[in-house]
C-alpha cells in the first residue's frame, strides 16, 4: 500500500454518562491510502462514526474524551494539534458529508450561503462574487438542476436527494484530500440512494479524494469501497479488501452480517438475523464482545476470557486481518457459503 | 406576505367587533352603574335622570350598545359616567406612561435574559448555569407585589439607617420635576424600582426559553455541519446557532408585550404609577363602565396587534414559514 494519507493508531474514545463510562471506540487502528475508498461497516453504536468524528474534534468534550491514540494526517497528529490548525483542516483538506441532509443544513440560511461560507472561510482572499460563481459550479457538478436559481433557495425548498447533493458540493468545495461520508445515503429512499452514489463517484473523480465511507449498508460498500473495516462494539473485528470481505469473511460477525442481507441472487425464504442484542458499551461482555451472539464460539472458554487480537489470517497476498480466536475454522466457510448461494 | 397581513387585519376587525360586543354585554350585566349614586343623600332625582338620559341607560341593550359604539368611534371613546369628562386624554396619558415603563423593562430584560440563556447553554451544568436556574425559579416563584413591597421596605430601611433616599418608592415624578433633561432624569429615577420588579419575572422566563432553545440548537446537526466546515467557534455560535435559537423567544416576547401594554396592574398599584393598570383598577373602583370598556378595548387591540407582529416577525426570521 502507498504511504497512507491518514493513519489511525490505537484510538480510544470514551463518553462519561450518568450510567457510567461508555467506551465507544477501543484501540482502533486503520490506514487510509490516498484516493482509495475505505468502507467502515458496523451496526449502530459500533463506533464507526465516533471514530471519525473524534479525530476531527467534532465530538462534544465533555462528555467525550480521547484517552489514547494517534491520528496522523499528512504527518501531523490531528489529536494533538492546535484547535485552530484543526479548524483549517476541517472543511478544507478533510471534509465531511453527514447522514441526514434534512437536519444537517441550517434552515434559515440559503443553500448558496452555506456552501460559499465553506469556500470563504478557507480562502480568505476570495470575493463574494467569486465564491458565488464557484458555488453555482459546484451545484452543477453534483447535478443540481437550475443551479443559478436554486443557489438562492433555502434547504426546505430542496428535496432530500438535492439536499444531500448540496452537502456533497459543500464538502468538495475546497478540494479535500479526505472525504468522510457518514451514512451518506441512509436517510434517502432507494432510487435517490443510487443517484447519490453516482454523485459521490463523480465527486471523487473531481477531487481524487480518499473517501471514508461510514455505513451499515453492505450494498453501498460493495458498490464503492476498495477496502473494508468491520467494527463491532467499538473495535475493528475484520479488515480486508472488499472482494475478500464478501467472498471469504473470516470473522463470525462479518459472516452474520452477510447472512442477514436480503439478496437477489439467492432463493431465501427467511433472512438469517444475528441472534441477540448489540452489547452494552458500559459493561461489554468479557473477552470477545461478540461471544454471546457467536455461532462459532460454542461456549469455548477463551472467547469469554481473552480479547482476540486483530491478526493476519489467510494466505492470500492482500492483507486480511480478523479478530477471532477461531478465524482459521472459518477458512472454508466463506467458500461453502458462496457455494450455497450460487 | 402583504396579502396575509391584510387578511389578518380584516380578520382582526371582526374579532374586535366581537370583542366589543362581549365587553359591552359583560360590563352591562354586571349591575346598575348608578346604584351607588341613587342611594347617596343630597343627590336629586333630576341629576340621576340627566345621567340616564345622557347615557341612554333607559333604552334597550342593543340601542345602548349602538350608542356606546357610536360614541366611542366618533367621540374619542366618549365621556365618563358621572362627570361627563372625555376619556381619551386620560387614557392617552396612562398609555404613554405604561409604554415607557414596559418598554424599558422589556428591553433590559431581553438583553440580560438572552445573555444569560446563551451563556448557560454554552456552559451547561456549570456553576453559572445552576445559579441562573436557581435565580429563574426564585424569580418565577416570587409574587410581584411582595417583591415590590420588599424593595420599598429596603429603600425605607436604607433611608432610616443612612439618611439617604436612594430611590423614590412611589409615583412617576417628583412634585416639581423640572423641565427637559432634569425631567427625564427624575422620571428615570422613579422608574428604577418598578423596572426591576418587572424585569425579574421576565428575565426568569425569557432566560429559560433562551437556554432551552439554544441548547437544542447547539446540539443540532447543522451546527455540527458548521463546525465541520471549519468555521471558528464564535461564528458557529453567532451565525448558525444564535439566530435559530432566537426565533422562539422573539415570538414569546412579541406576544407578551401586547399583554403588558394593557398595564401591569400590580406593579403600578404598589408604586402608585399613573399607568394603564392603575387606571383600570381605579375605573373599576368608581364603578364607571365607560373607562373600563375603553380600557378593555384598547387592551384587546394591543393583544391582537402584537399577535400579528409575532406572526410577521416569525415569518421574517424563519424562511420555512410562509404566509401565502
Amino acid at each position: 500500500m502507498a504511504q497512507p494519507i491518514l493513519e489511525i493508531r490505537d484510538l480510544t474514545v470514551e463518553f462519561d454518562t450518568e450510567d457510567g463510562v461508555v467506551r465507544a471506540v477501543t484501540g482502533v487502528s486503520y490506514d487510509l491510502a490516498p484516493g482509495e475508498v475505505l468502507g467502515i461497516v458496523g451496526e449502530s453504536g459500533s463506533g464507526k462514526s465516533v471514530s471519525m468524528l473524534s479525530v476531527l474534534g467534532l465530538i462534544p468534550k465533555p462528555p467525550g474524551r480521547i484517552p489514547s491514540g494517534h491520528a496522523t494526517f499528512e504527518g501531523e497528529d490531528l489529536l494533538t494539534m492546535s484547535s485552530s490548525r484543526l479548524r483549517d483542516l476541517r472543511g478544507g483538506r478533510i471534509a465531511m458529508i453527514f447522514q441526514d441532509p434534512m437536519t444537517s443544513l441550517n434552515p434559515v440560511l440559503t443553500i448558496g450561503d452555506q456552501i460559499s461560507e465553506a469556500i470563504l472561510v478557507h480562502n480568505s482572499g476570495t470575493s463574494d462574487d467569486d465564491a458565488r460563481k464557484r458555488t453555482v459550479e459546484l451545484l452543477e457538478l453534483v447535478g443540481v438542476p437550475f443551479a443559478e436559481r436554486r443557489v438562492d433557495q433555502y434547504p426546505h425548498e430542496f428535496s432530500g436527494g438535492m439536499r444531500q447533493r448540496a452537502m456533497i458540493a459543500m464538502a468538495i468545495a475546497n478540494d479535500p484530500a479526505v472525504l468522510i461520508a457518514d451514512e451518506p445515503t441512509t436517510a434517502l429512499d432507494v432510487t435517490i440512494q443510487a443517484q447519490i452514489v453516482e454523485v459521490l463517484k463523480a465527486a471523487q473523480r473531481e477531487t481524487h479524494a480518499a473517501i471514508v465511507l461510514i455505513t451499515h449498508d453492505l450494498g453501498l460498500v460493495a458498490e464503492l469501497a476498495d477496502r473494508v473495516v468491520v467494527m463491532y462494539a467499538g473495535r475493528v473485528v475484520e479488515l480486508a479488501d472488499v472482494f475478500t470481505i464478501f467472498n471469504e469473511p473470516r470473522h463470525p460477525y462479518t459472516i452474520g452480517l452477510m447472512n442477514s442481507l436480503a439478496r437477489l441472487d439467492a432463493d431465501l425464504d427467511r433472512l438469517e438475523p444475528i441472534p441477540g442484542q448489540p452489547p452494552s458499551l458500559i459493561t461489554p461482555p468479557p473477552g470477545c464482545a461478540f461471544h454471546p451472539r457467536c455461532a462459532i464460539s460454542q461456549g469455548r472458554a477463551i472467547c469469554r476470557t481473552e480479547v482476540p487480537p486483530l491478526k493476519a489470517v489467510g494466505v492470500q497476498e492482500a492483507p486480511h486481518d480478523s479478530a477471532c480466536h477461531f478465524a482459521d475454522e472459518l477458512a472454508n466457510l466463506g467458500a461453502a457459503r458462496a457455494g450455497t448461494a450460487s | 406576505m402583504l396579502q396575509y397581513v391584510i387578511r389578518r387585519l380584516l380578520y382582526s376587525a371582526v374579532v374586535l367587533v366581537l370583542a366589543s360586543f362581549l365587553v359591552f354585554m359583560f360590563v352591562t350585566v354586571s349591575g346598575d352603574p348608578l346604584a351607588a349614586l341613587k342611594i347617596t343623600p343630597n343627590v336629586s332625582e333630576e341629576t340621576v335622570q340627566n345621567i340616564i338620559e345622557r347615557k341612554h341607560l333607559d333604552e334597550p341593550v342593543p340601542v345602548r350598545y349602538y350608542e356606546w359604539v357610536k360614541d366611542a368611534l366618533t367621540n374619542k371613546f366618549g365621556t365618563t359616567l358621572l362627570t361627563d369628562e372625555p376619556i381619551l386624554p386620560d387614557l392617552w396619558r396612562v398609555m404613554k406612561n405604561t409604554l415607557q415603563l414596559v418598554l424599558v423593562a422589556e428591553l433590559l430584560a431581553i438583553l440580560i435574559a438572552v445573555g444569560i440563556g446563551v451563556y448557560s447553554a454554552l456552559r451547561q451544568y456549570s456553576v453559572f448555569d445552576y445559579s441562573m436556574t436557581t435565580f429563574s425559579f426564585l424569580g418565577l416563584a416570587t409574587p410581584v407585589f411582595w417583591l415590590a413591597l420588599m424593595l420599598q421596605v429596603a429603600v425605607v430601611q436604607i433611608y432610616l439607617a443612612t439618611g439617604r433616599n436612594v430611590f423614590p418608592i412611589a409615583n412617576l415624578n417628583s412634585v416639581d420635576p423640572g423641565e427637559g433633561l432634569s425631567f427625564v432624569i427624575d422620571r428615570a429615577h422613579h422608574l428604577v424600582l418598578p423596572v426591576i420588579v418587572l424585569m425579574v419575572a421576565n428575565i426568569a422566563t425569557y432566560s429559560r426559553y433562551m437556554r432551552a432553545s439554544m441548547l437544542e440548537v447547539v446540539n443540532s446537526d447543522y451546527v455540527r455541519t458548521a463546525r465541520a466546515k471549519g468555521l471558528a467557534e464564535s461564528r458557529v455560535t453567532m451565525k448558525h446557532a444564535f439566530r435559530n435559537a432566537l426565533i422562539p423567544l422573539v415570538t414569546l416576547v412579541a406576544l407578551n408585550f401586547g399583554t403588558l401594554l394593557g398595564g401591569v396592574v400590580v406593579t403600578e398599584t404598589v408604586f402608585s404609577l399613573d399607568g394603564m393598570g392603575l387606571y383600570f383598577v381605579n375605573a373599576l373602583g368608581t364603578n364607571d363602565p365607560y373607562p373600563v370598556m375603553a380600557w378593555l378595548m384598547i387592551t384587546a387591540t394591543m393583544i391582537i396587534i402584537f399577535n400579528l407582529v409575532a406572526d410577521i416577525t416569525y415569518g421574517l426570521l424563519d424562511p420555512r414559514v410562509r404566509y401565502d
